[in-house]
This record gives structure tokens, C-alpha cells and sequence, in this order.
């Protein structure tokens, strides 16, 4: 379990009104109200603001996108709805991972991340907490 | 007068979820992961035959629910679990009951389901008022 609380490099992110649209008009989503952006993008900007990639988050527990990666579960705590315009700055660590073997699908890691983000003044923001699958061989020890 | 009255809410439909809108999610979240894009990859893999929906695109559509039954609210928490995959062409439908309301905020057990097929993803909300 030596990857807990292995700190991801801190980034940021600024939701673009013309990505709110699109991701509104993705969805279905009614539209938007003054400079408010659609609540999922507590999950979205978490994940692209911190300081790496889909394959910088997978990289310290030794897995890829490619291996058939699922997301678990997901919650949101929001302190202060997201903004479009606002430059959120995001951190966040690794907080589990987990052995666990399926017998249709056998062994596989529960890993378990959060990011933070905070506004400029640091009032904090949200926190994201997501759970992903991991597809693990047999012989893929745990990190 | 509460937030949201008790019951079940109005639910917020997807007719047939699309493959092309998932290659738009795929780029906005930068999301390399071929399950969403690439069918040859989900039949590889043995997890079917059509493209894979993103998970957070079906907690959006929970969300959509949300945001029309309670305009006047904000998500305060939301946590849900992925159940089953939602794959291209597949009609959903996103609900909710509310089990506890007052004046500023309401709690609710909340879920997307596959028509004709398995429940997607399931979860719990709180909104509070602005």
C-alpha cells in the first residue's frame, strides 16, 4: 500500500463557457443560469485540472486506460458551486487501493482518489473522491 | 414551504444514447480510455458489442434530473455507485425519490436505469437552496 497518499502534481483549470455549452448540449442539460456551470463538471475539472493525465493518475498503481480501466463510484461534497471563467486550482492524492478477485472476472484493484479544488482566494471549492476498477492478471502483484 | 415536495421525481429521459456524443465527451474530458470510441476494443475486451457510455456522462444525465425538479437548488453531496454499463443506442431514464425535505434542503435516493435492462447507477443526493 505504498502508493497512499501519493500526492498528484497540483494543476488548474478553467471551465470555458463555450465547454459548459458543450458539455450541456452533450448531456441534455438545461441551460446554463448566469456564469454557473453544470455541477458535473465538479468531476470533470478535478480530473483535468490536476497536474496529469488519465494515464499520470493510473501510472503510480501500475495500470492503463487500454486494460479495460472502470469507474466505481464517484461523490461529489460541494462547498461553493463551480463557475465558468473561475481558474480552479486542483490537488489531490491517492487515498486506497484495494485487492479484490471476482469469479467472472478474477483478481482486480479497487483504487480509490481525491482532488481538491480551490478558488483563488483558497476557499475550497469541492472535493471529487472517485473509485476505479483496475483489471489485474494473476501474477500483477499489488502496488 | 419545502424545498421539494415528497415522491418520486419527473424523470429525465436519453431516447438512445449516442456514440457520437461520447467521442465529444471523450475529447472534452480527455479521456483516452477506447471503450468509449473504439467498438473493436469493447469486443476484444469480451464487454460487448457497441461502444461503452462514460460513467460521469451517466451521472450527468442523473444530475439533469436534478437540476429540473429543484432549479432553485444546488447539489450540496452526491455519491453514486456504477452498476452496469450503458452502451450506445440504449434508452435510460434518470430518477429520483425524495425521501426528506424542508425549507432549505432535501435528500434523495437517486438512479439511472437501462430500459429493458439493468439498473446503471444508483446513489444518494442532498440539494440545499440557494
Amino acid at each position: 500500500m505504498g502508493v497512499v497518499g501519493h500526492r498528484y502534481p497540483q494543476g488548474s483549470y478553467t471551465i470555458e463557457p463555450w465547454e459548459d455549452r458543450i458539455l450541456r448540449d452533450t448531456l441534455g442539460a438545461p441551460p446554463a443560469r448566469g456564469d454557473e456551470a453544470h455541477p458535473l463538471w465538479g468531476y470533470i475539472a478535478a480530473q483535468s485540472g490536476i497536474g496529469t493525465d488519465i494515464e499520470g493518475i493510473l501510472e503510480p498503481v501500475d495500470a492503463k486506460p487500454s486494460e479495460g480501466t472502470m469507474i466505481a463510484s464517484c461523490e461529489l461534497a460541494v462547498e461553493r458551486e463551480l463557475r465558468v471563467g473561475v481558474p480552479y486550482t486542483a490537488t489531490g492524492e491517492i487515498a486506497g487501493l484495494e485487492r479484490k478477485h471476482g469469479r467472472r472476472t478474477g483478481p482486480f484493484d479497487l483504487f480509490t482518489f481525491f482532488i481538491d479544488l480551490t478558488e483563488p482566494d483558497g476557499t475550497h471549492a469541492l472535493r471529487m473522491t472517485a473509485v476505479w476498477v483496475l483489471p489485474r492478471r494473476e501474477d500483477h502483484a499489488a502496488a | 414551504m419545502p424545498l421539494l415536495e415528497p415522491g418520486a421525481l419527473a424523470p429525465f429521459e436519453v431516447e438512445s444514447v449516442s456514440a457520437e456524443r461520447m467521442r465529444t465527451l471523450a475529447a472534452l474530458l480527455r479521456d483516452p480510455t477506447p471503450i468509449h470510441f473504439a467498438p473493436e476494443v469493447v469486443q476484444q475486451l469480451g464487454m460487448g458489442e457497441k461502444v461503452i457510455n462514460q460513467g460521469p456522462a451517466n451521472v450527468g444525465y442523473v444530475i439533469n434530473a436534478l437540476l429540473e425538479a429543484a432549479p432553485d437548488a444546488r447539489i450540496e453531496h452526491l455519491h453514486v455507485r456504477f452498476l452496469a454499463n450503458v452502451f450506445a443506442e440504449d434508452r435510460v431514464v434518470a430518477g429520483g425519490t425524495v425521501e426528506r425535505a424542508d425549507d432549505d434542503s432535501a435528500e434523495l435516493a437517486v438512479w439511472l436505469d437501462v430500459d429493458g435492462g439493468a439498473r446503471a447507477v444508483e446513489g444518494r443526493a442532498t440539494l440545499r437552496r440557494r
